[in-house]
């Protein structure tokens, strides 16, 4: 167990270590990056050019620089940001990530219900005009763009039919923190969750109708259903817990990708101050500090959903607790 | 360069009850003398309810809501340069000097603030001596003393202030504190003095705007005591009406009153009519300007979508603004580079660029008007006169842009013998700057050139364009000054003194140097100091001269389009600021509009 997780670690480690190099050597790598003389104004003395490149150690050679960043994001946490001076990144993060939080939570609790929903009655009724349309309405929201399909729902909500008793308790694009208003932030995140989780239903309700599909000819189903259970049970109990395991495996990257700031488009749609939108941000600004910042922090969720896949497949497949 | 909710505040004391038409007559009186009571209860209550500080008027409190697309990092006055926190912060920090917070002209100079009056220049304009006013009082309650002034002037230089170098270094001591911040003192420049309630500045030459540099958010008069480092996300203590009680640059700033703000001049710093101003970043224009619509917001900090403008224009008109602001968009001409170095050449592509288009890409003749000189409309030392229009030339002006005279160009082009030669134009990838770009392409392909458009990420344009060893040969930008002289266009962009070779800041991008138009530039601020109009007219000569050497092709002067929710009235839009926010009023539930 102990080597399991150190191993981990040490795989987490590597990864992070890969990225933060390749993130900032690609950063120096840019023409006309040089934040100096963003960072110190415009028209700004050569003296005071001199002064920040001194102060932000640009006049080091790369490895330095390199090792002080980290040491300013991981152990001190007073990396500044070098677009908006006097901006603290890693706080920046840490007060984005319950927006993301509450959007990717929010809209997988949608694609997950909805997508067994609708997998499970699609391969219940394999064949027919349900499973069909159930299928044909997956894959037209699996087409459409998160960012397009949210500046819709936004001209109607906020601005076509915003003064009808349909939207008018549509409140302005932005986040409101849970605990400054419970319902606040249900009203502020229905229609975001709503968006994000189109495209993955469409995904999961696919990929779970074709599973079940695939073990209903299974030995065990076979057994099942000899030993006169009923086919709801049957389906359900037998044939949904073990085609989980594909939708558990996607879960675990694609949720992880969103609490990484993979909801950016949404997040840039709707309005959200989340890692997402931070990352945008960041990515625009070419803010190398917050572009390391918020690719670390998507990194460390991808390794660590990684993990937690490999755990909850123990709990679904007794082939793999077996070790067979 | 610098370059809330649909709710009114619940202790609002304006609101009067309302007798329901549908209540029995005795209930009807019982309410109704409930009302009169309550009114007649509600008009000293009114009186007595007014904050500290601010305007005893019906139309005083509210919560007034800005967005905005993004923050502007760091809130320490003495660092920011950006337009979001210059406007934040005009009403949380003073000068010894400021700009006009009630409506002025474009070209209006600094008028004084924490200082008493402008004081006369003595040694010829070397010496300043200002009279602090008394009582004046921080947000902590602690008055403001000569020693405060002392200090956040050591503070520009100490926290590298992006000005220290181009606006106070002339301050006697400044250069050996640009050199090392850390121990600087400005001593023999500036002098406090407690008794006399003074302090006395000395420059090292003249400066004719000297009181605008003062009045610029670099200036602004700080706590002796506060910390000689960039404050970041915390602000440090001011004198204005309001201050910031919180701030998350990724989401949104709340400013109150200053308890201790007491109104010493209505024009300076008057006293704020809202209770409160919110900022919420996030929202992109587009999104901002539906949020407006719905009055979700009262205002947005970016400027109406040029794809909205028709739309707020037909369906809002009365809650737009239109405001004039000092800004001049440009393509810069390499002089060092072929074929921009031959004089010709630059005059050829001033004749041929089609204007009339580049006012279309900006939003039209409402918002936008063709520019022929890099003096904008308004600024100190504006003349009108255009030379590279049909029927014009550096020596006979016109008196506005009319037609491009593409004939006249081609002729130039030939006698320069550079045709079939590559330009590239540099721009920056977004917005109305690419379709600009491709006029200029296609200004060039007319007059015989291979032309190509890069577009480089609007981020680091500049940064591009600014960088002597770039080899760049057009590039657009637009500049807007940090006050109003003609200096600040002038000088700045086109001195011997900002060009600077082999830097990455070099702001000259034209890479041009003329010693002649520098010795007139030097003679209009010199006369500028004793003589303002005789100093304009030196300034207006002086972009003429500019002109007529044709480093850079002048495109248009713009107007900001604002869009307001409908509660907000009232005048608080100035040419420097472009939006006093103390001065919004909000219309309450039941106003009549």
């Amino acid at each position: 167990m102990l080597k399991a997780l150190l191993q981990r670690f040490g795989q987490t480690a590597f990864v992070l270590f890969g990225i933060s190099v390749l993130v900032f050597l690609v950063f120096f790598a840019t023409p006309g990056a040089d934040p100096t003389s963003r960072i110190a104004g415009k028209n700004a003395s050569p003296e005071t050019i001199a002064k920040v490149r001194q102060e932000y150690g640009f006049d080091h050679p790369l490895p330095v620089q390199y090792a002080t960043m980290m040491k300013k994001l991981f152990i001190t946490q007073d990396l500044t940001s070098y677009a908006n001076r006097g901006e603290k990144v890693v706080p920046e993060l840490i007060k984005a990530a319950p927006v993301t939080l509450s959007l990717a939570t929010g809209g997988a609790v949608i694609w997950v219900v909805v997508s067994i929903l609708m997998g499970t009655v699609a391969a219940a009724f394999r064949g027919t005009w349900i499973d069909r349309t159930l299928m044909a309405i997956g894959l037209v929201g699996i087409s459409i763009p998160v960012f397009w399909l949210g500046q819709v729902a936004n001209l109607i909500t906020q601005a076509r039919y915003h003064d009808t008793w349909l939207f008018s308790w549509v409140p302005a694009l932005g986040y409101v923190p849970f605990a400054e208003s419970p319902i606040g932030w249900f009203k502020a995140l229905i229609i975001p969750w709503c968006t994000l989780a189109v495209l993955f239903i469409g995904v999961y309700a696919r990929v779970l109708r074709s599973d079940l599909v695939t073990v209903s000819g299974e030995d065990f189903m076979r057994t099942a259903r000899a030993k006169g259970l009923t086919p709801t049970r049957v389906l359900l109990v037998h044939g949904l817990r073990t085609s989980m395991i594909t939708f558990v495996s996607l879960f675990g990257m694609d949720f992880a990708q969103l609490i990484g700031g993979g909801a950016l488009l949404t997040e840039v749609v709707f309005g959200l101050q989340g890692v997402g939108r931070l990352t945008y941000q960041a990515l625009s600004a070419l803010d190398l500090p917050l572009i390391m910042a918020s690719v670390m922090y998507s990194a460390v969720f991808v390794v660590l959903a990684n993990a937690l896949v490999d755990v909850i497949y123990i709990f679904l497949d007794p082939r793999v607790r077996d070790g067979r | 360069m610098r370059d809330g909710t649909g709710v009114f505040p619940s202790s609002s004391p304006l609101k009067h009850p309302r007798p329901t038409s549908g209540i029995r007559t005795t209930r009807k009186l019982t309410f109704s003398a409930l009302a009169c009571c309550l009114a007649l209860v509600a008009t000293p209550l009114h009186a007595a309810t007014v904050a500290p500080g601010a305007p005893d008027s019906p139309e005083t409190g509210g919560i007034l809501r800005i967005t905005a697309e993004n923050s502007g990092g760091t809130l320490d006055p003495q660092i920011s340069y950006v337009h979001i926190t210059y406007q934040m912060e005009a009403i949380v920090y003073d000068g010894l000097t400021t700009f006009a917070k009630t409506p002025s002209k474009l070209s209006s100079h600094a008028i004084p603030d924490l200082a008493e009056a402008l004081p006369e220049p003595q040694d010829g304009g070397r010496t300043y001596v200002f009279h602090l006013r008394h009582g004046i009082r921080f947000s902590n309650g602690k008055e403001v003393t000569p020693d405060d002034v002392v200090a956040s002037m050591q503070r520009i230089f100490k926290v590298n202030s992006p000005t220290a170098g181009p606006y106070y270094s002339h301050i006697v001591g400044g250069e050996a504190c640009l050199k090392d911040a850390e121990h600087c003192t400005l001593a023999g420049g500036v002098e406090a003095d407690d008794k006399a309630w003074t302090v006395t500045f000395h420059l090292t030459h003249p400066d004719a705007e000297f009181f605008d540099r003062l009045a610029f958010q670099h200036a602004s008069i700080l706590p002796a005591d506060t910390p000689t480092h960039d404050t970041g996300n915390e602000a440090p203590l001011g004198t204005g009406p309001y201050k910031i009680v919180s701030y998350e640059p990724n989401s949104g700033l709340k400013m109150e009153r200053n308890p201790y703000f007491r109104q010493w001049d209505a024009v300076a710093q008057p006293a704020g009519y809202p209770d409160e101003i919110h900022y919420s970043f996030g929202l992109d224009p587009e999104a901002a300007v539906t949020a407006i619509e719905n009055n979700q917001y009262d205002w947005m900090l970016e400027s109406v979508p040029l794809d909205r403008q028709a739309e707020v224009g037909a369906r809002f008109s009365d809650r737009v603004k239109l405001i004039d602001q000092l800004v001049i968009f440009y393509a810069a001409l390499n002089v060092n580079q072929p074929p921009f170095n031959d004089v010709r050449v630059r005059q050829a592509l001033n004749y041929a660029l089609n204007r009339k288009a580049v006012v279309i890409y900006n939003g039209g003749p409402a918002v936008s008007s063709a520019a022929c000189q890099m003096l904008p409309t308004g600024a100190p030392g504006y003349e009108p006169g255009c030379a590279y229009t049909k029927g014009a030339s550096p020596e006979h002006l016109a008196p506005e842009w009319k037609e491009h005279d593409l004939a006249l160009a081609k002729k130039l082009v030939e006698e320069s013998g550079t045709k079939g030669q590559k330009v590239v134009i540099v721009t920056p990838g977004s917005g109305g700057s690419g379709a600009i770009a491709n006029e200029i392409r296609a200004t060039l392909v007319d007059l015989g050139y291979v032309a190509s458009v890069r577009p480089i990420t609007p981020v680091i344009e500049f940064s591009y364009i600014q960088n002597s060893d770039n080899k760049m040969q057009i590039g657009l930008t637009g500049w807007s000054a940090d006050y109003p002289s003609a200096s600040s266009f002038l000088r700045t962009l086109f001195s011997c003194a900002t060009f600077i070779p082999h830097s990455s800041n070099s702001i000259n991008a034209s890479q041009f140097c003329d010693p002649k138009l520098d010795a007139l530039m030097d003679k209009a601020a010199e006369v500028s100091l004793t003589d303002q109009k005789a100093g304009d007219a030196l300034w207006a000569e002086a972009s003429r001269a500019l002109m007529a050497q044709a480093p850079a092709v002048p495109l248009d002067q713009t107007r900001r389009v604002a869009l307001t929710s409908s509660r907000v009235h009232g005048t608080f839009d100035t040419p420097i600021y472009e939006a006093v926010f103390s001065q919004v009023k909000l219309r309450r539930a039941g106003d009549p509009p």
